[in-house]
């Protein structure tokens, strides 16, 4: 057996001895006895203000392959590890300080999770393939791209960039890298939910009516409710093609499931599905955390002044480019 | 030594996770220019608390004499408010250093990244910071 082997062989069973050593968690034995709240309607009552920030991935990493849960010992130093980020661990030397203006996943009030990637199925928690339709759509998608430039006007940046809708919105509603507030208001026959980036907020009708007509296509999409037991259930169709929810199409199905597991928590499932776009539907599954509100106000568009300064930056490269260009042709 | 090890691996394993995804509205690339690194004195003449990026205005006296007006571009209030900062943390005649980059079209704007006191403390700092509310928000506890 060569050394690197028996090595690694060496420290998994160290891990496992970690994992085993780790006590088994009592359930229900300081736990007082919680009742589903309703409200005045008989809801089950998901109101208030909860985060669904993580520090968990949507996808597995590769290099946790096979392993579904970190062990109580690693989470804890995963949470340890989170300390010392810095705007260098920010993907980038040059932008600001996250820490400094509160937008680390460190600062917000977020769910533990053992868990190594939000997506439960498939098992290996990861986005399915795409299809040969799907990869085709992607590589036009790329190429229209290349043609009118990605700078050459406001229409060319993306959504999000243009205030216009943030990726946390959804459905389904991953979390921000900052800002992941979220907040569930009810009424009769209905449940709204707002994400706090651009407060985009679902109306939801919970009376069994159809979706709109096909012709109608919505960047959310269109969202129908209703309630099994207590658990919401959310069916969203009618997206746009400029929604492109990880490559997908217009005909995205999306079906979300929240469930109020205790005072403090919301379990949040959904499973999205679209044959012009994945081999297969897959399902993800995370913990929205109760926060103390109130939700900000987040006017997007009106400071906006990115969006002008991204492209007067690519019209000052151009410049910069075009008088080089110049100089070479006279020498 | 085989607890160095497992130690090791488990540092491996945990940085994977650390790696949550890092998203600044926009791309730092497009508006910045890394290549002009800035840092700059000034005293505080107006604080934009606006989305999708908060924007502080300063008076910058060169080395001629002339005072140019500079912004720069910070993160979403939202957090900020969510630290208990509010709008009067940051009032006109405040002065700060900046060090930051300056903007790829060569005007007096720039993004802030670091952003002190003249006496080295830094701006916003949980609720250490002058301005700061101890008592969050959110609910969450103090670093």
């Amino acid at each position: 057996m060569n050394r690197g082997l028996a090595g690694s062989m060496g420290a998994m069973t160290v891990l496992i001895a970690l994992a085993l050593m780790t006590p088994l968690r009592v359930e229900g034995q300081a736990k007082k006895t919680w009742s589903q709240p309703r409200t005045p309607d008989g809801q089950p009552d998901l109101q208030g203000v909860w985060s669904n920030a993580t520090l968990t991935p949507l996808e597995r990493p590769a290099a946790l392959a096979g392993r579904e849960f970190l062990t109580e010992n690693e989470q804890a130093e995963n949470e340890k590890a989170l300390q010392p980020r810095t705007r260098a661990s920010a993907g980038t030397e040059a932008h600001y300080d996250f820490l400094q203006y509160g937008l680390d996943p460190l600062q917000a009030k977020r769910a533990s999770s053992r868990r190594t990637s939000l997506i439960v199925d498939p098992p290996d928690g990861r986005v399915p393939p795409l299809t040969p339709e799907a990869k085709k759509r992607a590589a036009a998608r790329a190429e229209a791209r290349k043609r009118s430039g990605p700078f050459d006007g406001p229409e060319s940046r993306s959504l999000s960039e243009r205030c216009i809708v943030m990726p946390g919105a959804g459905p389904p509603m991953l979390p921000e890298a900052y800002n992941s507030n979220i907040q569930f208001q009810q009424g009769p026959g209905y449940v709204a939910i707002l994400q706090e980036e651009i407060h985009d907020v679902r109306i939801i009708p919970l009376d069994g009516r159809p979706h709109l007509g096909p012709n109608i296509r919505q960047l959310m999409g269109d969202s129908r409710g209703r309630w099994e037991g207590n658990t919401l259930v959310v069916d969203t169709t009618n997206f746009t093609d400029k929604t492109n929810f990880r490559g997908s199409s217009e005909n995205l199905h999306v079906v979300e499931r929240f469930t109020r597991v205790d005072e403090d928590t919301i379990l949040y499932e959904f499973t999205v599905d679209d044959p012009a776009t994945w081999t297969r539907p897959w399902k993800a599954e995370q913990s929205m955390v109760k926060t103390k509100g109130p939700i900000f106000e987040f006017a997007c568009h009106e400071g906006n002044y990115g969006l002008a300064n991204n492209l007067s930056g690519a019209r000052a490269e151009e410049k910069k480019a075009a008088e080089e260009a110049a100089k070479r042709s006279q020498k | 030594m085989i607890n160095k090890k497992a130690l090791s691996v488990m540092t491996a394993v945990v940085g994977l996770l650390v790696a949550a995804p890092v998203w600044a509205h926009h791309a730092f690339g497009a508006e910045f220019d890394v290549n002009k690194p800035l840092k700059l004195r000034g005293t505080v003449t107006k604080w934009e608390m606006v989305n999708p990026h908060s924007w502080i205005h300063v008076d910058v006296q060169g080395q001629d004499g002339k005072v140019a007006s500079w912004m720069i571009e910070g993160g979403s209030p939202n957090s900020l408010l969510r630290l208990g900062f509010t709008k009067n943390s940051l009032p006109p005649g405040t002065e700060i250093i900046i060090e930051g980059y300056q903007a790829k079209d060569g005007a007096n704007r720039g993004v802030g990244a670091n952003l002190t006191f003249t006496d080295g403390r830094k701006l916003f700092m949980g609720g250490s910071a002058p301005g700061a509310d101890p008592n969050r928000p959110d609910g969450s506890e103090k670093k």
